[in-house]
């Protein structure tokens, strides 16, 4: 079964660098490829919504594993992302560049927004501002009919993606396998690559030790903020593919258990790796369809679980000890 | 290169600080001492940014610069170093170097691919070296003694090439040999940097001292040389004691 | 004007009060443990939930509704008492305590929740008020029995701010919240205080649950749902703050209730939470200053 081996491979992998993990991300990047001719369709599909749920995952990382912020609110932009998504399909255009672009917009302006004033208030503020943001967007959608209500919006058209010289059929899962988890490579790639610099060890330092770093010279807020931006456009990809796959969206893609799944994928995985918040994503998406078609105890043994993995495995998966500040 | 002008502080009902004036001069070493609960972290901090004064003015070079954040007192050259080691503690000792030496470049850098960025781990280990802690580079900073974190200290703060040092207790918790080296290392930064120290220990003071300003319940008490500091009957009474005796 | 003020508006201000209580006992448990532990407590609905299922069951013994008002607080502090010390007390040396406790107490929440769909299933099921009939405040007609939650939740309330503001053994409360390392070195045991205050904060909650059992219901996830509302108090009313917790809950429960007068109710409820919101952008500490502050 794919998820036990990939679950093998995790353990095996033990603790490691940020960022580079050497042979892992190779080898889980061939498994991925070879994936089509390893399973059927359904667990095809399964797949690209771990993908995109990882996607999800890995904003928390961004934020929690390297600013040191905590997010109960990364929904609010995957929830954004899918809705605008599906409106556009809607009623705009079957244009998937023109949707990317309009959603990649309205996300940074949100993200803006709310991260300005979010990233002022202290400690736990910032999530509970997180958490109260996307519970309100949420209930607006819900209580709005044009916007579909608590029954949300359906029959979402699925488009193909024009490229130079050739056309790629979302309507084709083993297209739309492929188009995902090349996104979500290059994502990947990119935070990865944002993060190894300057910028991105000032957000470790942060992480560190908050107090410190203004005595240095550098403006704490700045670095939040665009580490904010980054970490709502990496969860905006996820918004923009789920609703093709699904063909609905709803208010609950805002929702809190969205959000609060989505960190307990980066806990699992190993905050501050990224690879494991991504790994950890799709490791709990397939845990969490397998164990659903045993039992209906998912949720409780997804708790058991998360339990577990605060209590005696805090580092994850991918587990980087992190040695916290001297007393 | 200090200058501090009417500088108060209450904290509900307690005054902290009170009309304090003071200069530190350019080049040398001043060092601020009084019996604890004196105001002189506090002082530190009204200069530093982490606190806002009530009252007061705070010059650096000339410039007013009351009531601006730590960040950007840091870019106009000042460091300060903290009385309990604030290092970055999950990190090397190269890497909290090299951070506060980062700050010091320019911003549009800042996207490169830092192990690119070499000029800048050189330069942090050429501070490190200063600091005789080059071997201890690759070590997170929790790992170190205390001696050696009380350097690092140090070491974070000079590594922003500041015009201003002030050092909170750089000897806090140090062996007499420890103490020792660090009355070296001050007075041979002193030519570099205007150096503010808060210290208890007084042969320290008024070995490397060039002004001494004694603070006492929030007020300066007196300023002079360490001299005309050892022979004030006021100072004596209100701080030195009978134990540390006459010149 | 008047008698709409009298027939639509009183009942409905009369109804917040009542609401607004049970609301006050839920939201003084998390605000309590918030004010002292610095944890959030997400499982906190949950316990809601084993008062309202232990009531169900009590009373499904033939316990009688009186002796639930007495056991099932008991039984939820039990529960309250159980995850502080196996689940949270392990992770409060932790300098991200905040954040793994509000970790490990989702997880509880999911595993208590599923477990309660294990044992009652999912249907709601509905417990018997023990009074019935009809008394007239200000001359509206209210239900004998939200009279009764309203004493006794008010008693509760007045309980809580007696004990923690006017016993010694809440002085000991406050000056842990202060400063627990100069509270210990005295001598107190604080792993007691910590303990204690979760049993106590949670068998406010069990209460909630039995008195507001006849008038919502119990299902799974009852808590879950009544758990945003009051964490919306918690951060309006101050976190930590127990005067706060009683004056933002009344506050709330007025808000939303006269807002369901003139908007549909689910509006009204996001009303609440833009309160909450906004409350969070413009002054985070709340209405009210943290047990333990000056």
């Amino acid at each position: 079964m794919a998820a036990g081996a990939l679950v093998q491979r995790l353990g095996a992998a033990g603790a490691g660098r940020r960022g580079g993990f050497g042979w892992i991300a190779p080898a889980l990047l061939a498994l991925a490829v070879a994936l089509p001719w390893l399973v059927g369709d359904f667990y095809l599909r399964l797949a690209i919504e771990a993908f995109l749920l990882g996607a999800l995952a890995l904003s928390v990382d961004i934020l929690l594993g390297f600013a040191g912020l905590l997010s109960l609110g990364q929904a609010m932009y995957f929830g954004l992302s899918a809705y605008l998504t599906a409106l556009c399909y809607l009623h705009v255009t079957q244009s998937f560049w023109l949707v990317a672009m309009i959603v990649a917009l309205a996300v940074a302006l949100v993200a803006a927004a709310l991260g300005a004033v979010a990233i002022r208030a202290k400690g736990v503020y910032f999530a509970l501002i997180t958490f109260g943001a996307a519970e309100i967007a949420g209930k607006i959608v819900h209580n709005t009919r044009a916007l579909g209500g608590s029954d949300g919006l359906l029959g979402i058209p699925v488009p193909a993606i024009a490229l130079p010289g050739v056309e790629l059929p979302l309507r084709s899962n083993l297209a739309f396998y492929y188009v995902v988890l090349t996104v979500i490579a290059l994502v990947y790639l990119a935070v990865t690559r944002v993060l190894a610099t300057p910028f991105g060890s000032v957000l470790s330092a942060i992480r560190d030790n908050a107090s410190r770093v203004p005595c240095l010279g550098y403006n704490p807020f700045w670095y939040k903020f665009f580490a904010y931006l980054l970490a709502a456009e990496v969860a905006a990809v996820g918004g923009l593919f789920y609703p093709l796959l699904r063909g609905f969206v709803g208010p609950d893609l805002f929702g809190f258990e969205i959000s609060t799944q989505s960190v307990v994928m980066a806990l699992v995985g190993g905050v501050g790796t990224l690879i494991g918040p991504l790994v950890g994503g799709v490791v709990i998406t397939f845990l969490q369809s397998v164990l659903g078609s045993f039992t209906e105890r998912h949720l409780f043994v997804l708790g058991v679980i998360f339990i577990l993995f605060v209590r005696f495995l805090p580092g994850g998966l991918f587990g980087l000890s992190r040695r916290g500040r001297a007393p | 290169m200090i200058a501090v002008q009417g500088l108060s502080k209450s904290f509900g009902g307690l005054r902290a600080v009170s009309d304090l004036d003071f200069v530190a001069c350019d080049g040398g070493v001043t060092s601020i001492i009084g019996p604890n609960g004196a105001g002189k972290s506090t002082v530190f901090n009204l200069i530093a940014g982490s606190l806002r004064p009530d009252a007061g003015r705070v010059e650096l070079g000339g410039r007013n610069v009351t009531g601006l954040p730590p960040h950007a007192l840091a870019r106009l050259g000042l460091a300060r170093s903290f009385q309990i080691s604030n290092l970055f503690f999950g990190l090397t000792a190269l890497e909290n170097v090299r951070l506060a030496a980062q700050a010091q470049t320019p911003r549009r850098r800042f996207l490169a691919r830092l192990d690119r960025e070499t000029a800048l781990v050189e330069q942090a280990r050429a501070v490190l070296g200063e600091f005789g802690l080059a071997d201890l580079a690759d070590e997170p900073a929790a790992n170190l003694s205390h001696g050696d974190q009380r350097r690092l200290e140090i070491a974070l703060c000079m590594a922003s090439q500041p015009r201003v040092l002030m050092l909170d207790e750089p000897t806090q918790g140090m062996s007499p040999a420890e103490t020792r080296a660090v009355d070296a290392l001050i007075r041979s930064l002193a030519g570099r940097v205007s150096v503010v120290v808060i210290e208890h220990d007084i042969d320290l003071v008024m070995s490397i001292s060039d002004r001494v300003i004694v603070l006492h319940q929030g007020r300066k008490l007196f300023e002079g040389t360490p001299a005309e500091v050892r022979g004030s009957d006021a100072v004596r009474d209100a701080y030195l004691g009978a134990e540390h005796g006459a010149a | 004007m008047l008698a709409y003020l009298h027939f639509v508006v009183l009942p409905q201000v009369i109804d917040g009060l009542i609401i607004g209580v049970a609301l006050a006992l839920v939201a003084l448990g998390l605000t309590m443990i918030f004010g002292l532990l610095d944890v959030i407590n997400l499982a906190h609905g949950e316990i809601y939930m084993i008062g309202g299922y232990a009531a169900l069951t009590l009373i499904g013994w033939g316990g009688g509704y009186w002796s639930a008002i007495v056991v099932v607080p008991a039984i939820a502090g039990l529960a309250g008492w159980a995850l502080e010390e196996l689940g949270v007390r392990p992770l409060l040396p932790r300098h991200d305590r905040a954040v793994v406790t509000l970790l490990l107490t989702f997880g509880v929440s999911l595993v208590l929740r599923d477990l309660a769909q294990v044992v009652f299933g999912t249907e709601t099921y509905s417990i018997a008020a023990p009074v019935s009939g009809v008394t007239f405040l200000a001359g509206v007609p209210v239900p004998l029995y939200r009279v009764v939650v309203l004493g006794v939740g008010g008693a509760a309330v007045a309980l809580t701010w007696w004990l923690v503001y006017r016993t010694r053994i809440g002085a000991v409360l406050r000056a842990t919240a202060a400063d627990p390392d100069m509270t210990a070195s005295f001598g107190i045991p604080i792993r007691l205080v910590y303990g204690a205050t979760f049993f106590y904060g949670c068998a406010l909650a069990g209460l909630a649950a039995v008195l507001l059992g006849p008038i919502y219901a119990v299902f799974p996830t009852m808590g879950h749902d009544f758990l945003v509302l009051a964490f919306a108090v918690v951060i309006v009313g101050g976190m930590g703050s127990i005067l706060g917790a009683v004056v933002a809950a009344l506050l709330l429960a007025q808000v939303h209730g006269l807002a369901s007068l003139w908007i549909p109710p689910a509006w009204a409820e996001t009303l609440v939470y833009g309160a909450m919101l906004l409350v969070l952008i413009v002054r985070p500490a709340g209405l009210f200053s943290r047990i333990g502050d000056a």
